[in-house]
């Protein structure tokens, strides 16, 4: 399986995946430690991320999977949301919050 | 190291904008892009348009970006 395919089971096998740099506990960056947050105070439970410290193929993968070139980078129901700006922006303006209760 | 000048050049170089603004520390930059290329676009179409500009610097030179992206007419709104 290509990194691709392994990206598209991984967005597509959890309702929520954030790509990041570190863990939720020990994030490595302060974007992907703001995502956390975020998904954390709009009460996602069953969020699956993914370190792409641990892995080197992932963290090019992703950039070349959603034409993005910088992490964190959210998942709902397999489709590419946004980085950290587009994430704290919806979360502002309430619609993040809307799009994880309908569709996680 | 990149200057916020030369991140603002950049874009513009690849983007026709109504206002720019960037300022930043060398490694992390903060950006205001204001252009009518943004009609239309969800935001993260917006970003793409502003990556693109950007091409191989983003993942080269660029650590990171943030990013406002409006269109002229949300701008206006905001009272810019």
């Amino acid at each position: 399986m290509d990194t691709k395919e392994r990206i598209q089971q991984t967005v597509t096998g959890h309702p929520v995946v954030l790509f990041m740099k570190g863990t939720p506990d020990f994030p490595m960056c302060g974007f992907s430690a703001s995502a956390v947050q975020i998904l954390d105070t709009c009460g996602v439970k069953a969020l699956h991320t993914v370190n792409v410290l641990d892995d080197p193929e992932v963290r090019q993968g992703i950039k070349d999977y959603a034409n993005w070139p910088t992490i964190p980078q959210l998942y709902v129901n397999g489709e590419f949301v946004g980085g950290s700006d587009i994430m704290k922006e919806m979360y502002q303006s309430g619609e993040l919050q809307k799009l994880l209760e309908e569709k996680a | 190291m990149v200057t916020p000048e030369q991140v603002r050049e950049y874009i513009i170089n690849g983007l026709e904008c109504e206002k720019l603004e960037v300022v930043g520390d060398g490694e992390h930059f903060e950006a205001l892009v204001v252009s009518a290329a943004f009609i239309g676009k969800s935001r993260v179409q917006r970003h793409q348009t502003v990556y693109a500009a950007l091409g191989e610097r983003m993942r080269e030179e660029v650590h990171a970006l943030s990013m406002k992206t409006l269109t002229p007419e949300e701008w206006a709104a905001t009272g810019g």
